[in-house]
């Protein structure tokens, strides 16, 4: 096991860093954001670019790139979006209201989820079975921004009860600040509700079939005591990584509904970065999310053998 | 565990009950203000705070006077900054005197004390550094009196060396700033700013001005300017030609034997540096000469060379005094030295901005590494300190900013900052504004919704609310510059390349017949502008010549050129208007829609003649109506409603019109693929047939849009539009008498423009002041006119936008003026306190109708 996942650590790493590089040239090989013709700025912009080593070799560039993130943990000073400004303390100050946001949505969604899909699982092939499966099926078909509207149509304008955006301010523990995220919890969760309640009720399902299921009934156990003892153990082999991967997900934001609800995380920076040719903002969000992407599918994977002990990650026959 | 889910089955059910019972204000709440006026103007309560709720897309990030870049992130200078000079209305036009209320404005001194005073006559006398011409005795050197009460919001003075340190380092080589060009690369140029930001700089310099008669050659072979300075093709990089994003190379790249002479390109391309220009030499002329005139399809000659070369400068390295132009002649007195002279309300105009910064916090900002200075000054509350009538409170990145007022502010107390109400004629302290709340809001359909709870100050109209809130009393029309034409394409060679592809059929389809005059005629009397205008984008308004209504051409009088009467007869003359049947030059211009389906089809027919005699298109079953049909690609950055709209109107009217026409049926607009930044080069080259396309430039000059028609640099015909072999002939003064001048078009437009133009011996100037402004109207109705007469343009739109404004305030004027808009935040009045606009929206029920 321990060999397995230093070996996956290792191929992490290396892909991170041919994706890195990748996505460095590629942004690079982009032409300046053009001005008017006759600009006036354009000769400042040039000798900027000149200054900031940009007319240099892609390989010398990306050289200078690592240099300094390895060194001095440097990814630069932002030239366009948020001019002169070190872009990691850009980021990071961002980033932690994307992750409250996201938090509070899978803090709800997960019991919310997981109590429906169970719920359904067991009333199987009921009126309530058909009623759950074909609400998931319409809510995951739904992209969140159309709950989004609904939402702020409705409690914000509507009823007044809410509102419209998420308050200005870091007091990200105060009531008035929870609050005003509930518009946007709420159209993060359906999704997720939704995604949650098809696995679990998909999986247990099966279990609830299993041989195994009638044995422990047979042995004596009441139905609820089988169901919670065993068939939730092993339904849970497929939910819990798929609760690992949505915890690990809530530090991307979400570009749409934080564009909504005015909430100034992460969730559009790196698509500024791309329109905006800001690059060291680019280059930090993309080194931060395929940091992610691949530590999240490792410690999925990883987690498949805590769950099941049966699983057996590496291991050669 | 049943009776549980009953529970909570009755739960929700009871709540859902509660909840669709509520009554909501839409159904219940009376309106109590449709249709009402606002109450009375009265004195601002004391105590009473009035905010202003604003919302934005972007939220400024960098307001640094020195680095700004976008106009997002200009948006907190007009609450923090105050430059030597404002403007305001003139009180002395209201309705107590009987004259139109706000009529015209005023210039009044701000940050300085009074008006400038010339000194041009003793700079030159005791300060020849700064290379006052010796033939001018004014408009080059000023001394500025200071206004002794502007403090920093912290109560640190301003003084005269705040102007000049700031200068100092806005225009510092090192710092590489954004906004240094601004006082030396346009008609604002300090004397010496460039020298000084270039201090010990070499520099590739393409401003397309080497002239090629004068070079001369260099004892290493490379051609020399009149100033000595080498000169360089621009091989591979990037060139203001190609809008200074592309290079020469690039489009060899792309285009080939297409469009350029390969013979000598890898010998050109071979010359290059690593930087990209190779030096010009005899050989390296003959390379590029043979590269851009080889092939025709490219369609330039000897002439366009100097659109390809740049000229190496060097600059010495200078000190910032004796070089740069602004210096201190007391505690709270700078002078300003200009290099190009400049008087009356351009100078005072370009001194309404300012570049001070607070020296202390702005050096504490600045950081360095590996040679490239960037600086956080004007980044945060901790790195804002204003001098004008608000200060920064508080800020979060993309999200919210807040200002109050500085109590600081010279302008609250200097008894200056009234003005007389034309509503009411009493006088009332401008600023009435406590504070302003901007945040971020990106959806227009939360911005819509917010400003129908009361929780923002106005609100841009979307296409879908027009049928709704155009009629509002609430609701205001801005204009803008722009005017959008309908480019048409003429660009024969490149039609006829594309018709002898080889997936075109010649027999059903036809591309040429765009390229006749009578096409082109026929087309622009095909749509009413009026129409078009409220089907695709109701905010705007018909376009009717290529000289949009917003431009004022004596910004001392805000006289607007299309209210002229040269450019409503050179409408009237356009669109073929007997003047004489109406009561007048207004009501004849009144009456143009641009639409004549009559004429229109006159026009199809004689197109369709021209182009059968030509052997564009056949008639073989004699029929009388075209074999093919002219299938016009319209160009397309990125597919959108909008376009989709256009393409449909233009078909559906086009359908219409050429109903018993030879035409009938033939004629197809499609959308091309999606362009992007392109589409404009796909138009000028003549791959792509037409397009929406438009110009704005200064609302204050619209002389100088002439250059935008007839300069091939920016021209979207300049592939078969030459404006150089286009005579006219006006009436103008030459050396006081009347006379009838021919020249080209863009001799005209040169002449125009401040350029001297000789013709037969005879130089022509009629730039701004050298002519009188009279002169130079005729001139440019004239022009306007022939530009017209091409038809390459057909104008359809006139840009604007309209929006809502909250009931909570109102404009003291309501006609839009391009210098002061509404009057903005400084005369903003309000109708409730905010404790009095929250209770009154609760009385109507939380929704507010317009």
């Amino acid at each position: 096991m321990f060999k397995y996942t230093l070996q996956r650590i290792l191929y992490m790493c290396m892909v991170l860093l041919i994706i890195t590089a990748m996505c460095f040239v590629l942004v690079r090989m982009l032409p300046p954001a053009e001005l008017p013709p006759g600009d006036p700025h354009t000769e400042v912009v040039e000798a900027r670019r000149e200054a900031l080593g940009y007319n240099k070799p892609y390989m010398v560039q990306f050289g200078i790139f690592l240099q300094n993130v390895f060194t001095k943990f440097d990814w630069g000073i932002s030239d366009k979006l948020y001019f002169g400004r070190d872009v990691a303390q850009i980021f990071f100050e961002k980033l932690p209201v994307s992750i409250i946001v996201n938090l509070y949505s899978i803090l709800f969604s997960i019991p919310i989820g997981i109590g429906l899909g169970i719920f359904a699982a067991l009333k199987k092939n009921t009126w309530v079975d058909y009623l759950l499966s074909t609400a998931t099926m319409i809510v995951i078909s739904v992209p969140s921004f159309v709950y989004a509207f609904i939402i702020q149509y409705i409690f914000s304008y509507k009823l007044g009860w809410l509102p419209f955006l998420m308050k200005a301010g870091t007091d990200y523990f105060t009531w008035d600040m929870f609050v005003s995220m509930l518009p946007a919890v709420m159209s993060l969760s359906f999704g997720t509700i939704a995604g949650f309640t098809r696995t679990t009720r998909a999986e247990l399902t099966e279990v609830l079939t299993s041989e195994f299921m009638l044995l422990a009934r047979t042995k004596g156990l009441t139905k609820a005591q089988a169901t919670i003892r065993h068939a939730m153990r092993n339904c849970f082999v497929v939910v819990v990584p798929a609760i690992f991967g949505s915890f690990i997900g809530v530090l991307g934001g979400s570009l749409i509904i934080e564009r909504i609800f005015a909430i100034p995380g992460v969730g559009g920076l790196t698509i500024n970065a791309i329109n905006g040719r800001d690059y060291p903002i680019f280059m930090l969000t993309t080194c931060f999310y395929t940091a992610i992407g691949l530590v999240a599918s490792l410690v999925v994977d990883i987690s498949y053998g805590f769950i099941d002990p049966r699983i057996r990650m590496g291991s050669k026959k | 565990m049943k009776k549980l889910i009953a529970l909570l089955l009755a739960v929700v059910m009871v709540f859902g009950l509660v909840a669709c019972g509520e009554k909501t204000p839409e159904t219940t709440a009376p309106n109590e203000t449709q249709g009402t006026t606002p109450p009375e103007t009265t004195a601002p309560q004391a105590e009473a705070t009035y905010t202003w709720k604003d919302s934005v897309v972007t939220l400024a990030t960098n307001w640094n006077p020195h680095t700004y870049q976008t106009t997002d992130d200009s948006y907190p200078a007009d609450f923090l900054r105050v430059g030597l000079y404002g403007f305001y209305f003139n009180d002395e036009l209201h309705p107590k005197d009987g004259v139109d209320p706000y009529g015209g404005y005023v210039i009044i001194p701000e940050m300085a004390a009074a008006l400038p005073v010339d000194v041009t006559e003793q700079v030159k006398a005791e300060h020849p550094e700064y290379g006052i011409p010796e033939s001018a005795t004014e408009g080059f050197a000023y001394v500025i009196d200071l206004n002794p009460n502007a403090v920093w919001e912290d109560g640190t003075p301003i003084n005269a060396d705040t102007y000049v340190e700031s200068m100092k380092r806005l225009l510092d080589v090192r710092f590489l700033n954004y906004r240094a060009s601004d006082y030396f690369a346009g008609n604002f140029c300090v004397a010496g700013a460039e020298a000084y930001y270039n201090s010990g700089k070499t520099v590739y310099v393409d401003d397309a001005t080497v002239d090629f008669s004068a070079l001369t050659l260099g004892e290493d072979g490379v051609y020399c300017t009149a100033d000595g300075y080498p000169v360089y093709v621009a091989v591979s990089a990037p060139i203001a030609y190609f809008d200074g994003a592309n290079s020469l190379a690039d489009y060899v790249g792309a285009y080939g034997e297409e469009y350029f002479s390969m013979t000598h390109w890898e010998a050109l391309a071979a010359a290059a540096n690593e930087e990209g220009y190779a030096p010009l030499t005899e050989e390296t002329k003959a390379y590029l000469t043979d590269v851009i005139t080889g092939n025709p399809n490219w369609n330039e000659d000897e002439s366009y060379l100097p659109n390809y070369v740049t000229y190496y400068k060097e600059f010495p390295v200078v000190e910032y005094d004796g070089t740069v132009g602004l210096y201190k002649t007391g505690d709270y007195q700078i002078t300003l030295v200009l290099g190009k002279s400049l008087a009356g309300f351009n100078l005072l105009y370009n001194l309404s901005g300012n570049w001070i910064v607070n020296i202390d916090l702005y050096d504490a900002c600045l950081t360095e590494e590996q040679g490239v200075w960037s600086s956080t000054y004007n980044t945060s509350v901790e790195t804002t300190l204003s001098y004008g009538p608000y200060k920064m409170v508080s800020y979060q990145t993309d999200k919210a900013m807040r200002f109050e007022r500085n109590e600081n502010w010279y302008g609250y107390t200097d008894g200056q900052h009234k003005y007389i109400d034309p509503t009411d004629g009493e006088t009332y302290d401008m600023y009435m504004t406590t504070a302003i709340d901007t945040q971020v809001v990106g959806e227009a359909a939360t911005r819509k919704m917010m400003f129908l709870k009361g929780e923002l100050m106005s609100y841009g109209l979307q296409a879908d609310d027009f049928a709704t809130y155009r009629q509002s009393e609430y609701c205001y029309a801005t204009p803008s510059e722009t005017i959008f034409f309908l480019i048409l394409n003429g660009h024969m060679e490149s039609i006829k390349n594309r018709e002898a592809s080889a997936d075109f059929d010649q027999t059903t389809t036809d591309l040429e017949v765009m390229t006749l005059k009578s096409f082109h005629q026929a087309m622009g009397l095909t749509y009413d502008k009026d129409l078009f205008a409220a089907t695709i984008s109701p905010a705007r308004s018909g376009g009717f010549g290529i000289i949009g209504t917003n431009y004022i051409y004596d910004p001392e009088t805000g006289a607007k050129y299309r209210d002229t009467d040269q450019a409503k007869q050179v409408l009237c003359d356009f669109y073929a208007v007997d003047v004489s049947a109406f009561a007048s030059l207004d009501d004849a211009v009144a009456s143009i829609t641009g639409y004549d389906p009559e004429q229109a089809k006159i026009f199809y027919q004689q197109a369709f003649d021209e182009a059968i005699a030509a052997g564009f298109i056949t008639d073989n079953d004699g029929d009388g109506i075209s074999d093919q049909t002219v299938k016009i690609e319209y160009c397309i950055s990125s597919d959108s409603d909008f376009m989709t709209k256009t393409v449909d109107y233009l078909n559906e009217k086009a359908t219409e019109v050429t109903a018993g026409t030879p035409f009938e049926g033939k004629i197809l607009f499609t959308k091309s693929a999606p362009y992007g930044n392109e589409w404009s080069n796909k138009i000028k080259a003549g791959l792509a047939d037409t397009v929406l396309g438009g110009w704005s430039g200064s609302a204050l000059d619209p002389f100088g849009l002439t250059d935008l028609y007839t300069n091939p640099s920016y021209q979207y015909d300049a592939a078969w539009y030459d404006a150089t072999q286009v005579m006219l002939t006006i009436n103008v003064p030459v050396n006081g008498v009347d006379t009838d001048v021919t020249m080209n078009l863009k001799q005209w437009s040169d002449a125009l423009n401040g350029a001297t133009v000789e013709v037969d011996g005879v130089e022509y100037n009629y730039g701004s002041g050298a002519a009188d402004v009279e002169t130079r109207l005729d001139i440019l109705a004239a022009c306007e006119g022939k530009i017209l007469e091409s038809y390459n343009y057909l104008p359809m739109l006139q840009d604007g936008g309209m929006s809502l404004l909250s009931q909570q305030v109102f404009y003291v004027i309501d006609e839009y003026n391009p210098i002061m808009g509404r009057g903005g935040i400084t005369y903003a009045k309000y109708n409730y306190t905010d404790a009095e606009w929250a209770a009154y929206v609760a009385e109507q029920g939380g929704e507010l109708q317009y």
